[in-house]
């Protein structure tokens, strides 16, 4: 709607210059009475009549028709064409569009309802050679919506003519616009392409990069040394720094003399606690929570105890931490004999 | 020679040149006084003395304590003018425990609220101001305060405290005045004496001065105040205390008291929905585009102490008063690492089995079926699952029918409902905290075997 819209705005225009050097011409060359007349009915006719019109016909017809009724300023050579009434909207539409392009898919109907009248048409629309179909038209969306010859029908035999080329010329156009519309899509589509084989490589070099050659962390499972490092009743430090525990051996726990090891995060947000010797306690800097030797929380806001991992005599007589195991105690896990070596 | 002297040369000076600015502006405000205060009847016999004379005396002898502070030149331990013992003693005994820091902050709040006719009086105002800064002046003569207070991280903090101050001040200040006028029957002052400017030039004049202003300032800022620097981060060695950044330290006190799930995560985004949802449940059209205190009493006082001992008592508390190993310290007490402070707390299902029913705590064998195990433990914490549906579900009918009576009328069911929730959810964290000093109480709900604790 828009389009056609400005189309015919800026062809209004130039029809209505264009009309008015005809017209002088046209007084020179010594037919002035007729356009006079034309222009008369132009000027008065068609904005009077068509407010009343407008209502019940659809919007589209009506203001093709009032372009073409102001801008033609033509002896309106129609006649009553009840036929065209029930499809015009389209038929209509079209025409107007290709008449307003100036296209010269049918310059020879076209051409041959120039001729057939006596005006000054030649001289007049010379880009838009062939105004005669859309008069018309407006005759016929007039007749359609008043019921009623509007001019007598000078020319009869422009009766079918805006029909048949409106009809090849939406053929045409359809192909070319699925021509045109195949041809825009092509770089989109081999874009698209592109774009998910890219996105493929690119998941695929993803899911390689997570599976490295080599692995910089530590084994989960090593050695700390022999039971006799760790005497009765002390939280050893040594490995807190480097692999995050503590080796602990204490007997306050359950009453058995054992040797366990406490991984170094706070279970409520995962500060890394303090053993604090003179207090013989777990405090977490964080929040303040705390945890005896044993490992149970106590103070502050955390809400289990340190987490164990697993622990036990290897065949040469140290002791190796498993760091891949874990035993909460809130779960009973504390008593499985992984976590914990019993020191008999 | 004491590594850790309370006072220096450069302190003196440094405090010299505080005394001389406190100097001047006490001679504006003179002048102010004197153009504006009116005169006493008759002081000591004498008629018809201007009011500022008081202010006048005062500037003078603050000019006289600011010289005597920037002439001392050698043995700055045997200045005089410092804080007694006594004085500190007490303060730190009131600080640093937290049911009377609590105490205090909701003190100061009510106070703010109920006295706000009389404080917000320019000269009890400014006399508020004088007396916190030369307090702050001479808490500075203690070393352990100025390691603290003057700490490159902590110094804007003192200037928000005094930004807040004066903010809430100017809130009040302005209320005051239109409730009068209301109360008068004379418009209001955005009404009456409009000030309204124009764009250009008036306020996009004032937007240049501010931001050359804050710019200067922040430059100033940069180069007198560098900021700290700290040893490479490590995974297994965490700074004692650890503090968040300081607009998250009320969040981190909260996680003192409560499970990180409920303090890191729920609580957060409930004051959040919370403060979004507020022009939803607010039926009150009064108190739009003006100040005023008594058409919004309320919310006025809702918001302030959601604000006031919630979060700024919080940020103060954990800037200045936590240290080593999260324990409370006082304004002028030694950061002692091995403070040693009983904290035991249990949870109230601990607390009812253990010492009520005098029976070990009922324990879900590992072995059991996982319905068994269910059962156990709701069996264990029926009381604190009881405890907090009641908290949730009994609370809001009874306060319909009572101190929310007109509340519940005007709003309806669901916008009272959703009211009702975000006051208790703001209320649970004082009433934890107050719960963890009074009773020891660790958690209401505790279920450590589904990471659920309440």
């Amino acid at each position: 709607m828009a389009e056609k819209k400005k189309l015919t705005t800026a062809e209004i225009l130039a029809m209505a210059r264009n009309q008015d050097k005809g017209g002088g011409e046209a007084g020179a060359g010594g037919s002035g009475a007729v356009e006079q007349s034309s222009d008369a009915a132009a000027a008065s006719a068609p904005p009077e009549t068509q407010k009343p019109v407008a209502a019940p016909k659809s919007t589209a017809d009506i203001l093709a028709a009032a372009r073409a009724q102001g801008g033609g300023a033509k002896p309106s050579a129609t006649k009553p064409a009840a036929g065209a009434a029930p499809k015009s909207t389209a038929d209509i539409l079209a025409a107007a569009r290709a008449q307003g392009k100036g296209s010269g898919g049918d310059a020879a109907p076209a051409a041959k309802s120039v001729e057939a009248k006596p005006t000054p048409a030649k001289k007049a629309g010379v880009p838009e050679g062939d105004r005669p179909p859309l008069k018309d038209m407006v005759a016929a969306v007039k007749a359609a919506s008043e019921g009623k010859p509007v001019v007598a029908p000078k020319v009869p035999v422009a009766k079918s003519k805006p029909k048949l080329p409106a009809k090849q010329e939406k053929v045409s156009r359809r192909s070319v616009m699925a021509m045109l519309s195949a041809v825009a899509i092509t770089p989109f589509a081999a874009g698209w392409a592109v774009m998910g084989g890219l996105a493929g490589l690119w998941s695929l070099l993803v899911a390689r990069f997570m599976m490295p050659n080599m692995v910089l962390e530590l084994p989960s499972q090593f050695k700390v040394g022999p039971p006799s490092d760790f005497p009765p009743g002390t939280v050893s430090e040594k490995f807190k720094a480097s692999r995050g525990i503590w080796i602990v051996h204490s007997d306050q726990y359950s009453g058995n003399d054992m040797i366990y090891a406490l991984l170094s995060i706070c279970t409520h947000l995962g500060c890394t606690p303090n053993w604090l010797e003179g207090e013989q306690k777990f405090k977490c800097p964080c929040h303040g929570s705390g945890f005896y030797i044993t490992g149970i929380n106590f103070e502050g806001p955390a809400p289990r105890p340190l987490e164990r991992v697993g622990l036990r005599r290897a065949e040469d007589g140290m002791l190796e931490v498993d760091k891949s195991l874990k035993f909460q105690e809130e779960l009973g896990q504390w008593s499985d004999p992984k976590s914990f070596y019993p020191v008999a | 020679m004491n590594p850790h002297p309370d006072l220096t040369v450069g302190v003196i000076h440094g405090l010299g040149w505080l005394y001389l600015l406190m100097f001047f502006l006490n001679v504006g405000w003179t002048v102010r006084s004197f153009r504006r205060d009116g005169h006493y009847h008759s002081l000591f016999g004498v008629e018809h003395i201007p009011k500022a004379v008081v202010w006048a005396a005062f500037s003078a002898l603050l000019l006289l304590v600011a010289l005597s502070h920037l002439a001392v030149n050698s043995d700055p331990e045997s200045f005089l003018l410092r804080l007694p013992l006594w004085f500190k003693g007490s303060v730190d005994a009131i600080i640093a425990n937290p049911i009377s820091y609590f105490a205090l902050s909701m003190v100061v709040f009510l106070a703010v609220v109920c006295l706000k006719d009389w404080w917000v009086q320019p000269t009890v105002a400014w006399t508020l101001f004088n007396a916190s800064t030369i307090f702050l002046a001479l808490s500075m003569t203690d070393y352990d305060f100025r390691q603290i207070v003057g700490k490159p991280d902590n110094v804007p903090i003192v200037g928000m405290l005094y930004l807040v101050g004066f903010f809430t001040w100017l809130y009040f200040y302005k209320a005051n005045d239109n409730d009068r006028r209301v109360a008068e029957g004379r418009p209001l002052h955005e009404k009456e004496l409009s000030d309204q400017v124009l764009v250009w030039p008036d306020l996009v004049y004032t937007e240049m001065v501010c931001m050359l202003l804050v710019t200067a300032l922040l430059i100033v800022w940069g180069v007198a105040l560098p900021a700290p620097l700290e040893e490479p981060a490590s995974a297994v060695k965490t700074p004692n205390p650890s503090k968040a950044p300081w607009y998250f330290l009320g969040l981190q006190e909260m996680l003192v008291y409560f499970d990180p799930w409920m303090a890191g995560v729920v609580l957060p985004t409930i004051i959040l929905v919370g403060l979004m949802a507020i022009p939803y449940i607010d039926f009150n059209k009064a108190g739009n585009g003006y100040y005023t205190f008594e058409h919004r009493k309320f919310a006025v006082t809702t918001f302030l102490f959601g604000f006031l001992p919630l979060w700024i008592g919080m940020i103060v508390l954990g800037t200045f008063i936590r240290g080593p190993n999260w324990n409370m310290f006082g304004l002028y007490e030694y950061w002692d690492v091995h403070k040693l402070e009983v904290l035991n707390n249990v949870n109230l299902s601990e607390m009812f089995w253990l010492d009520v029913m005098k029976q070990p705590l009922p324990r879900p064998g590992a072995d059991d079926d996982i319905l068994v195990q269910v059962g156990v433990i709701l069996k264990r914490e029926w009381l604190g699952i009881l405890v907090t549906l009641a908290y949730l579900f009994v609370i809001p009918p009874l306060m319909a029918v009572t101190v929310f009576k007109k509340f519940f009328v005007r709003m309806g069911f669901i916008r009272y409902m959703v009211l009702a929730t975000l006051v208790l959810f703001m209320a649970s964290l004082p009433l934890k905290m107050a719960l963890r000093w009074a009773m020891n109480m660790k958690y209401i709900v505790a279920i450590p075997e589904w990471f659920f604790n309440i």
